[in-house]
C-alpha cells in the first residue's frame, strides 16, 4: 500500500512538469496498477539520500514521440531521431523524479542516477507497493512510478 | 550587446531545451557555447570569453559541485556567475551549491521568464 503524500507528489510533479516544460496538458489521471506493455518506452533511475528508492516512468509510443516533439521545439514528429525520443524521456523521469522527491523532503538534498531507458523490465505485479499515477494525454499514457526502500 | 552564455549538462536534449527557452525568453545572447560535462565546461571556460554560465549538478567526470570548486581556486574563473539549473529544489543543496559560489540556482522545471529573471538578477542587467 503507498502513501498518500506520496501520491500525491508524484501526481502534482507530473502535471506540474508536464504542463511547464513539455507544454502538455494532462486530460485525466487514475491510479489503476501500471502496466507496461509490448512498445512502451521505460526510463529508470534511482534516488538517494534521506531516503532512497527508485523511480520508473513508462510512455507508449506515440506519447514518447509526442513528448519529444514539443519538448525539443520541432515542428514534424517524423523528423524526430529514436535516439531523441529517449533522451527526451530520460530528462523527463530526471525532472519529475527531482520534482517529486522535492515536494516530500524540502531540508535533505538527494542524488539521482543517471537514466537508463528501455523496454519494461518488470512484471506490474511488482510495483504494488509503490506510489503510481496514470495519466492520458491525448495521444498516449504516462504511468509514473515512485518507491521508497524500507530502512 | 548580448552575453556569451555557456550550458553545462550531459543531456544534449536538455542543452538544447535551455538554449530554446532563452531564445523565447527574449534574453538576448550572442553565442551560446555547450558542454557535456564538467570537465569540459573548465575547458572551454579557460579558452573562451564567456559571460555567465547555466550549469546542471549531475554530471560525469566531473560534476557541477566540482566545476564550482574548480573554479574558485582559479583567479581567472573565481568571478565568473554560476547559475545552477537542477531538479533538486531542497534547502540543502540550494544553500550548498551558493555557498560554493554559485550566483543563482533554478530549479527545474521553469517557465522561460524564470530564467530570464535568474539571468538578470546575476548578471545585473535589464536585458530589453
Amino acid at each position: 500500500m503507498s502513501d498518500p503524500l506520496e501520491t500525491q507528489a508524484l501526481s502534482l510533479a507530473t502535471r506540474d512538469v508536464l504542463e511547464t516544460m513539455f507544454f502538455i496538458e494532462v486530460l485525466s489521471e487514475t491510479d489503476e496498477p501500471p502496466q507496461g506493455s509490448p512498445g512502451t518506452l521505460e526510463a529508470r533511475l534511482r534516488f538517494a539520500g534521506e531516503r532512497s528508492g527508485e523511480f520508473r516512468i513508462w510512455l507508449t509510443a506515440e506519447a514518447a514521440r509526442s513528448i519529444a516533439t514539443n519538448f525539443l521545439g520541432l515542428d514534424d514528429e517524423n523528423a524526430i531521431r529514436d535516439s531523441q525520443v529517449g533522451e527526451v524521456a530520460a530528462e523527463l523521469a530526471n525532472i519529475i523524479c527531482g520534482s517529486a522527491l522535492s515536494r516530500l523532503s524540502c531540508d535533505r538534498a538527494f542524488d539521482l542516477s543517471h537514466p537508463e531507458v528501455g523496454p519494461p523490465a518488470d512484471d506490474a505485479r511488482t510495483w504494488s507497493d509503490a506510489a503510481s499515477r496514470t495519466f492520458d494525454l491525448g495521444n498516449g499514457w504516462l504511468t509514473t512510478i515512485l518507491r521508497f526502500e524500507h530502512a | 550587446m548580448g552575453f556569451r552564455l555557456l550550458i553545462a549538462d550531459d543531456s544534449a536534449a536538455m542543452r538544447q531545451v535551455i538554449r530554446r527557452v532563452i531564445e523565447l525568453s527574449g534574453f538576448e545572447v550572442d553565442e551560446f557555447l555547450e558542454a557535456a560535462d564538467g570537465d569540459d565546461a573548465l575547458r572551454l571556460l579557460r579558452s573562451e570569453p564567456i559571460d555567465v554560465i547555466l550549469t546542471d549538478i549531475n554530471m560525469p567526470n566531473i560534476n557541477g559541485e566540482q566545476l564550482l570548486c574548480s573554479m574558485q581556486q582559479e583567479d581567472l574563473l573565481r568571478a565568473k556567475p554560476v547559475i545552477v539549473v537542477s531538479t533538486d529544489a531542497t534547502e540543502h543543496r540550494i544553500h550548498r551549491m551558493l555557498a560554493l559560489g554559485a550566483k543563482g540556482y533554478i530549479t527545474k522545471p521553469f517557465y522561460p521568464e524564470a530564467l530570464r529573471q535568474e539571468l538578470e538578477r546575476v548578471l545585473g542587467v535589464e536585458n530589453e
